[in-house]
């Protein structure tokens, strides 16, 4: 019985090499998928931020989207609501796959530009649990992945990072649909081996024809407490000027989309 | 009754003697279910505001207990900032987290912090402070410059000469901390090179104590026993007699221990130190016995009769020491600390117990014991009259009598230089302190505390009364905070404080391009969220809610202290309550304290406190026992002398010496209240009733310093000698018990022979009236009125929840009842015909 087991198995693999997709293409296309959906995006975008202690803070904020035609760089503008008394602050990213992005940012009540220096991408993102490129999105080409299970539904995919130094998990697994290619859930593993950290898409939606996380959730299992992002009024394909994503339109931000 | 029991243990001691192998067995069988407990915190029920709110702020502020591990290279040029040793210092921080029990992603340490600095014009950078072990000295340097930069690690994480660096390592549970700091030294241990490595902080030096002392338990009391059978054994010579009265303190020590764990108590630092105040009492009480029964066997030559004399001689001076002892333990009862009254019940408990055991199983033991081997047993009929014992008692027994004006006016002299020493005593604690100067902690905690902002933590919550208005974003707040901590700093007690208005300063002056100017709090609050939400860009978002609350309605300010020492939290308590008192916030806010070093001053004082109160109250217990005893309150007055005269000496001695008037201390004026009285007790009874006989004192002076005299000054001997190794005992308060025990021995042995003596030789009356009539005598009477009221009072205002002003009103009605008694009594005819005698 166990060899036919193993027999069966063996041919299983071997035909997902032959006929179905790599864990690096898999991982490449819930790229697509999770941050390169249509030409360029806006959103408004809610965090709730909950500590171990059931406590909550609120983010609140529009975020556009802007690829670069024909390349993977992409530059994101982020403008707060939320708490109101930084209300008017806004973020300039460029995002430059495999190297260090650029960031500005403006804080209104010091009139004051500053660029941000990082050599990580690991950061919080305003001190939510998310990471800044888990909303910006992780180059594919930082780790080696490797498809560990797959099923009707789901492809699992196991990826190392390459420099292990710059990171603070040692690896992580998504879980990703075979349907559409959007992840549905990340684990992230720390140096000991331990999953610390989950971020789960809560809802996906299909908007003007992209199936689209509108609700996602990070998790912190270490210390406890969560952030959920709710996504809403997603527009696809609205034709942002490049100019909207420049350090100029920090003070100035677009208020056709800031104004509420 | 107790003749009965007594005669029942003569007639059949083998019964008696299993009674208590059964007693000890089932005892013994209790010791499985032992908990132990070395948490001081516990030294405050878990209701206590102050605990309660400090487990609310831990919670609310995400704090938790630490052991602080410091890294000093004094060698290199750089101190840490080497590569070496900052490749020690990641490995190391790398190798804790792995710990159990260690709360790894709160671990603060040069390598898990995030720091803000400036990047190039117009640029800042939020990184890092340590995010890989530096490869080359200038990279080394750089993380330096940075962590002096930043007002949360400069004083905190690297020390202010840069030769040491502090990891300060967050734990789940407190009781974990001996063995975390144990494999923490095993990981250190292994590393060689130039850096010294010491451990320290509350919870070690707490933790660790608890463990040297249950070592101490193991070690201390069964040297004592061999050092008092050997002196029991020169005195005695007879081995097997002398194991009695050890046999003795080992099954009273066992019992009560098996009942204190059998009845769910846990063993707790107080109740650690059960056996040691247990054995010299249980050990006084039989060396009594055998000494009078060692003077009397040869003399009535049966040895079932010699011991029911001896103990017809003793049975009442036996009875009041041990209830006087009682007493003064049993006060401890009402102190409202709660391991202080398990401590209390069960050391009182002991003492009876060990003189129900004196009472039947020495002379049960006696009983069974072949009468050849007790042939050479007991002195030789006045043959000791050469013994330099002898000799040197009916020394002092003719100086007492002959010189008792200057005795006297010695006593008084001593008692008055006592006072002013008394009024120099420095209340103070410090649990560091428990530990020896050359102790590994002890040594530790001076070298970081060199370094460093200070080891000892306390935290100032400040909470706006207006919930709503997120309140600490206001900049006049933050000022407000700023200008606290500048005030505490300048006093001096404190080594560092950090708060919200520390990471809103550094945070805008890194913002506005790293200009020192800068360094102020933003202007306005919206400047201030801004600064702060940026902060919160950092890889350590939730290090800001160390110091605030999501809502900003309460900000915790984190305070250093360089010494843990009760003197210096309490005034720098007193430095923040000026400060706001002369200060008033720009909004209402209310503030309590919390942390580790808060609570250790809140049950210390009151337990130094409630001790001092207890201590009254069982001074006046005893006295009014004595009274009971001796029927008449002038004698009783008389026998407190000794006593009264001891501890005023003893605590002088504190004043003098400058030892703080600390825990241990605190505890063992019970023990020293309980033993002082025990041989004016013996004397005078012992007295009373040689003089029934010889009917003139000199007769019975010279009576009494021959036996009775042996037996107090062989009991002295024994037990200040016996408890002298525990001088030699890591811990302070061992050192400070064996101390204590000669003192107490020596003073009270001294005051008992020369005093009481010299009293006696002056107004011979007192002691020995035999027209005893006290009632129509109004002095006594309203001196008993006096004590009674003292008592209601003590008891009134001590243990029920009376208010001073009823307790004097009603101290005062008791005064005015007796005066109507006394004038009563006082028109009894008998007393009437006897004035007119008279």
């Amino acid at each position: 019985m166990k060899k036919v087991i193993f027999i069966i198995a063996g041919i299983l693999m071997a035909s997902g090499a032959a006929y179905g997709s790599t864990a690096a293409e898999i991982i490449d296309k819930a790229n697509q998928a999770t941050y390169y959906q249509a030409d360029d995006g806006a959103s408004q975008v809610n965090m709730i931020i909950t500590d171990s202690q059931g406590r909550t803070r609120e983010r609140d904020m529009t975020i556009l989207r802007y690829d670069e035609p024909g390349s993977r760089e992409q530059k994101y503008f982020v403008y707060f609501h939320k708490p109101s008394d930084v209300k008017g602050m806004t973020y300039l990213v460029w995002k430059h796959p495999g190297r260090d992005d650029d960031r500005w940012l403006y804080l209104p009540a010091l009139d004051l530009v500053r660029r941000v220096a990082s050599s990580d991408k690991r950061s919080s993102f305003v001190g939510s649990h998310f990471a800044y490129e888990e909303i910006s999105g992780r180059g594919t080409e930082e780790d080696t992945h490797e498809l560990v299970s797959e099923d009707d539904e789901f492809y699992t995919v196991k990826s190392v990072p390459k420099d292990d130094g710059s990171v603070e998990f040692s690896y992580f697994i998504t879980k990703i649909q075979k349907s559409d290619f959007v992840p549905v859930k990340a684990e992230l593993y720390d140096k000991k081996g331990k999953l610390y950290k989950t971020i789960e898409a809560l809802e996906i939606k299909d908007v003007q024809g992209y199936p689209t996380v509108t609700k996602m959730k990070a998790t912190d299992l270490n210390a406890g407490g969560h952030t959920v992002s709710e996504f809403t009024d997603i527009k696809y394909d609205e034709g942002l000027d490049e100019d909207i994503f420049s350090e100029r339109a920090l003070r100035r931000p677009p208020r056709k989309y800031t104004k509420r | 009754m107790f003749r009965k029991i007594i005669n029942f243990s003569v007639e059949r001691p083998r019964i008696v003697i299993a009674l208590v192998v059964i007693a000890l067995i089932v005892s013994i069988a209790q010791y499985p279910k032992i908990k132990v407990d070395t948490d001081p915190e516990n030294m405050l029920s878990e209701e206590e505001f102050v605990r309660v709110f400090h487990h609310e702020v831990k919670k609310e502020f995400g704090l938790y207990d630490f052991i602080v591990l410091g890294i000093v290279n004094e060698e290199d040029t750089e101190g840490v900032f080497n590569p070496e040793t900052l490749e020690k210092v990641y490995t190391i921080t790398d190798e804790i987290k792995g710990l159990d029990g260690v709360i790894s992603y709160e671990l603060m340490s040069p390598a898990t912090k995030d720091d803000i600095e400036q990047a190039g014009i117009g640029a800042v950078s939020f990184d890092w402070l340590m995010g890989e072990p530096p490869y080359t000295e200038k990279d080394a340097l750089r993380i330096r410059d940075r962590s002096v930069e930043n007002p949360m690690f400069y004083g905190t994480l690297i020390s202010e000469d840069a030769k040491a660096l502090c990891i300060y390592v967050p734990i789940e549970a407190k009781d974990q901390s001996y063995r975390i700091s144990n494999e923490i030294k095993d990981i250190v241990n292994g590393l060689g090179g130039a850096e010294k490595y010491y451990i320290t902080g509350l919870p070690v030096a707490e933790d660790t104590f608890g463990f040297e002392m249950f070592k101490q338990m193991a070690i201390s009391a069964p040297l004592a026993m061999v050092i008092i059978f050997f002196l029991m054994l020169g005195f005695f010579k007879h081995p097997k007699l002398v194991v009695a009265p050890l046999l003795l303190a080992g099954v009273t020590v066992l019992i009560t221990m098996g009942v204190l764990i059998g009845m769910g108590f846990t063993v707790h630092i107080m109740s650690s130190m059960i056996p040691i105040f247990l054995m010299p009492i249980a050990v006084l009480d039989s060396v009594h016995i055998l000494s009078e029964f060692f003077e009397k066997y040869q003399k009535v030559g049966d040895q079932k009769k010699a011991i029911l004399e001896t103990i017809e001689d003793l049975f009442m001076p036996m009875l009041f020491t041990s209830l006087t002892t009682t007493a003064g333990f049993f006060s401890l009862a009402f102190a409202k600390i709660p391991p202080v009254q398990v401590f209390g019940v069960f050391v009182a408990f002991g003492v009876m117990l060990a003189w129900l055991l004196t009472m039947t199983f020495i002379p049960a033991v006696i009983a069974v014991m072949k009468k050849e081997s007790l042939a050479d047993f007991g002195a030789k009929e006045e043959h000791t009259e050469a013994g330099l014992m002898s000799r040197f008692l009916l020394a002092i027994g003719r100086f007492s009598i002959r010189r008792w004006k200057a005795i006297l006016i010695g006593t008084l002299v001593l008692v008055g230089i006592s006072g002013y020493g008394i009024t120099k005593i420095v209340i103070n604690d410090n649990p560091v302190k428990w530990f020896t100067p050359k102790h590994e902690i002890r040594i530790a905690d001076e070298i970081l505390n060199d370094h460093f902002g200070g080891t000892y933590t306390a935290y100032l919550v400040m909470e706006a009364e207006d919930a709503e208005g997120e309140l600490f974003k206001e900049p006049d707040m933050l000022r407000y905070v700023e200008r606290l901590q500048d005030h505490v700093q300048k006093q001096g007690a404190v080594g560092k404080t950090t708060s919200l208005a520390d990471v809103t300063k550094k945070v805008y002056y890194e913002l506005l391009g790293g200009d020192k100017k800068n360094d102020v709090i933003p202007p306005t609050r919206q400047a201030v969220a801004q600064c702060l939400i940026s902060y919160q860009n950092s890889h350590k978002p939730d290090d800001l809610m160390h110091f605030t609350t999501p809502d900003y309605s309460k900000v915790n300010i984190w305070f250093q202290l360089k010494s843990g020492d009760n003197i210096d939290m309490t005034r720098v308590t007193e430095d923040v309550e000026i400060f706001m008192e002369d200060n008033k916030p720009p909004f209402p806010v209310r503030s309590n304290w919390a942390g580790l070093n808060y609570i250790n001053v809140v049950w210390q004082n009151r337990m130094v406190v409630g001790m001092l109160r207890n201590f009254m109250g069982s001074f006046v217990i005893v006295l009014f026992m004595m009274i009971f005893l001796f029927r008449s309150p002038v004698r009783g007055l008389v026998s407190m002398i000794p006593l009264t005269v001891t501890i005023v000496f003893i605590y002088s001695l504190l004043g003098f010496t400058g030892k703080s008037y600390d825990m241990p201390v605190a505890v063992l004026s019970a023990l020293t209240l309980g033993l002082s009285v025990d041989f004016a007790i013996h004397f005078l009874q012992r007295a009373r009733e040689i003089h029934r006989v010889k009917g003139n004192w000199p007769d019975t002076a010279d009576e009494m310093f021959r036996e009775p005299g042996r037996a107090i000054l062989r009991n002295a001997l024994i037990i200040s000698i016996g408890f002298l190794p525990l001088l030699a005992a890591p811990l302070v308060p061992y050192k400070t018990v064996g101390v204590f025990m000669f003192l107490i021995m020596l003073a009270s042995s001294a005051g008992t022979l020369l005093m009481l003596p010299a009293i006696i030789t002056a107004i011979p009356g007192i002691i020995f009236d035999e027209k005893e009539k006290p009632f129509c005598k109004c002095a006594y009477c309203m001196l008993t009125a006096f004590l009674v009221s003292l008592t209601v009072a003590y008891v009134l205002y001590g243990y029920t929840k009376t208010s001073w002003t009823l307790t004097a009103v009603i101290c005062v009605g008791v005064i005015v009842l007796f005066a109507g008694i006394c004038n009563f009594v006082a028109r009894h005819k008998i007393c009437i015909i006897q004035e007119k005698e008279g």
